[in-house]
């Protein structure tokens, strides 16, 4: 049975437990995987698409459409990549490097500056398996992992019994949430729900701070001090904690400094480690693998070999400024997450975009190739949220091509 | 979610007998402990005139079908799959530690009491479980650690 | 006639926070344009006390408001959340994501998370469709 176990792509947890039971043709049964992982799995559709204005064409048509866009462009936009394989994003950074492009994925307006601080050592990280088997006090913080990774708390961080950890989680572990809203996850942490007011988090660090060394800890929303001094004790008596950081506290920070401060300050009195909750499932390797070609974890523009690195060229400000006057959009859909009204500009500039399944984005697009889904269709490798390289075999058969294949072809054609 | 009362509210009210017991509210009561189905109250059942109340009463006793012998109910439609109470719950811990006790796949799946198959929860052996038997104890362990409340015993 | 449609319809002010929904996620998975993900994320959850104030009931179209766009909703009433005046929940989703100010300081940040909005009844006008 254990020969049998694939993982599953859904999200950056990349499970690596699930059991596939096959019927005749395809899947009949999923096990161990959760709601949205199982959705994931059974996405696969059989259909190749190749379109050019939205109309059916053949794949020699749609290539050489793209490659026509990606001549005349003298600054085109590479964008996405957080559901691709390491493999595919290696890939499109040397596309990217072919054709003087800006390279950026949704980390520049997400955990892209969390993950640089990982990845320069500038912060203390641990695995999951650490978490498994040592983690005592456990903080999610703007994460929600109950919805965005539901496996969480059950594989990883807080329920299983681990190998320094056998008595279970009412006795060894202490799981607390602080969020604006009492998420989901912060009802399973039942009374260290911490909910704090919009902004409120950079004061409630510094509280807790002012905590750690027992001083008075002041909020200007007058959070009760006795409770943050009691939160401050649970920290300070930690083992080895670990800070599981969501958008909620990244989009609160106008820069990581309170972070820095913060875990400083937690790891002069006890054993502090970060993990950043990235939702897709390589989108910390696309970081990665962009760091170890440029130096630089996300908004890079190549410019006949020397790489040019800032928000500049970050999508966002790419798009306000309107720098850029073509986009590849690979497995992504910016015209959904981005505000409308950043979004807008990419109506703009001819769009080829590439990915599994109709997007707003598929619709706006001059030219749409249908790809197969990393994980499921592909195999490949990716980097889960802790760092941790999984590699992985393709659940089911497909005719859909892989993104790799594609972007190698284009790379050849130009 | 439900209570005796919630149920009785939704009855005829008539006190008929026709399902054997002396009252609706009793009959509220026998449904509560799986001792008798909706479709036992014949008005509820055959006058169009209940046929809202009784479709919103089966549904409620749906769910349960499987596992009425022991009374523990997932609500399908509410739960995440995430696995919160196969791992915490601790008869599965004890009898397949290395697999669901320690978040994974289960190992040894002829004892467990919780399983997720196709993203959602599913309960068989429930004689396994501790709320049950001669030594029964009021555990808890599935429906605090549910983020929805899937989970319940009625 | 209705007498009421003369009258102006209250209007509220709320701060949105917008949260990730593991059912959403599932419904976009199977299919961005259907209903089912439509009925999940054109939603936007608010304070019983302020629904009332709105004059509106659980499950009606509101209109969300503000300089950057303007989209009809369905209005739920918030279940175990501790009351939440003037704040209002909404999954994030395009149609949240019509309402994100442009404004990014220069760093590439949209404020997902700061929408100030005016909410009114919207007299059971539809759902806004997805679309670009």
């Amino acid at each position: 049975m254990e020969n049998n176990y694939h993982v599953c792509t859904g999200c950056s947890l990349l499970c690596d437990d699930i059991e596939v039971e096959y019927g005749t043709e395809t899947i009949n049964k999923i096990y161990t995987a959760c709601r949205v992982g199982v959705a994931h799995m059974k996405e696969s559709k059989e259909k190749v698409t190749f379109l050019v204005d939205n109309k059916p064409v053949d794949e020699e048509k749609a290539l050489s459409e793209t490659v026509k866009i990606l001549k005349n462009a003298k600054n085109p936009l590479i964008f996405g990549l957080g559901a691709s394989t390491n493999e595919a994003q290696k890939q499109a950074i040397e596309l990217g490097k072919k054709i003087n492009a800006t390279i950026d994925d949704s980390s520049s307006f997400c955990f892209g500056s969390v993950v640089e601080a990982l990845v320069t050592n500038k912060i203390k990280t641990c695995t999951l398996e650490d978490v498994r088997n040592k983690g005592d006090v456990i903080i999610f913080w703007g994460s929600n992992p109950a919805d965005s990774h539901p496996r969480h708390l059950s594989k990883h961080s807080y329920f299983p019994r681990g190998s320094e950890k056998q008595r279970g989680w009412e006795e060894e572990r202490t799981a607390i949430a602080i969020d604006i809203r009492k998420s989901h996850t912060a009802k399973i942490c039942g009374n260290y729900f911490i909910q704090i007011p919009q902004g409120g988090d950079v004061e409630l660090i510094d509280a807790l701070i002012s905590g750690l060394s027992g001083k008075l800890p002041k909020t200007s929303y007058n959070y009760p001090p006795k409770k943050i001094l009691e939160l401050a004790n649970i920290l300070k008596g930690a083992k080895f904690g670990i800070i599981f950081v969501g958008p909620g506290l990244i989009y609160s920070l106008e820069n990581l400094a309170p972070l820095f401060r913060l875990m400083q300050a937690l790891n002069e009195k006890s054993n502090f480690h970060l993990v950043p909750m990235v939702g897709n499932c390589n989108m910390r390797g696309f970081n990665e693998n962009l760091f170890t070609e440029t130096g630089y974890v996300n908004s890079v523009k190549f410019e006949n070999g020397i790489v040019k690195h800032g928000s500049e060229y970050s999508i966002v400000e790419s798009l306000k400024a309107k720098t850029v006057d073509a986009a590849l959009i690979i497995g992504s859909d910016p015209f959904s997450s981005l505000p409308r009204s950043i979004a807008k500009s990419l109506l703009e500039i001819p769009i080829i975009s590439m990915g599994p399944s109709e997007t707003l984005t598929t619709k706006k697009a001059k030219v749409h190739i249908n790809t197969a889904i990393s994980g499921v269709e592909s195999g490949g490798s990716a980097i889960r949220m802790d760092g941790t390289l999984v590699s992985f075999k393709p659940i089911v058969e497909t005719k859909n091509p892989l993104e790799e294949y594609i972007l190698k072809r284009i790379m050849e054609a130009l | 979610m439900t209570n005796a009362m919630e149920i009785y509210q939704m009855l005829p009210k008539t006190n008929c007998k026709k399902c054997g017991k002396t009252s609706c509210m009793a009959f509220a009561v026998a449904l509560m402990t799986r001792e008798l189905t909706p479709d036992a109250c014949l008005p509820l059942k055959e006058e169009p005139k209940y046929k809202d109340s009784y479709e919103k009463i089966s549904s409620l006793f749906k769910p349960s079908e499987g596992a009425t012998e022991t009374g523990l109910i997932v609500h399908e439609d509410l739960c995440f799959g995430c696995g919160n109470c196969v791992v915490a719950c601790p008869v599965n811990v004890a009898n397949d530690p290395y697999g669901v006790g320690s978040g994974n796949a289960p190992k040894n799946t002829s004892k467990l009491i919780l399983a997720i198959e196709e993203g959602i929860v599913k309960a068989r052996n429930v004689d396994e479980c501790r709320r049950f038997g001669k030594n029964k104890i009021l555990c808890n362990g599935c429906i605090v650690t549910c983020p929805v409340e899937a989970i319940e015993f009625v | 006639m209705d007498f009421g449609s003369f009258l102006a319809a209250p209007e509220i002010k709320v701060k949105v926070v917008t949260y990730r929904d593991i059912f959403q996620d599932k419904a976009m998975i199977e299919n961005l344009f259907g209903d089912e993900y439509k009925h999940i994320s054109a939603v936007i959850t608010l304070d019983s006390a302020d629904l009332k104030q709105l004059n509106v009931k659980k499950g009606d179209t509101v209109i969300l408001k503000n300089s950057f766009g303007r989209v009809v909703v369905r209005a739920e009433e918030s279940g175990y959340e501790p009351s939440h005046r003037g704040i209002a929940y909404m999954p994030k989703s395009s149609w949240s994501n019509m309402l994100v100010s442009d404004e990014t300081c220069g760093k590439g940040i949209p404020r997902f998370q700061d929408i100030s909005l005016t909410v009114t009844s919207a007299k059971g006008e539809k759902v806004t469709e997805l679309e670009f």
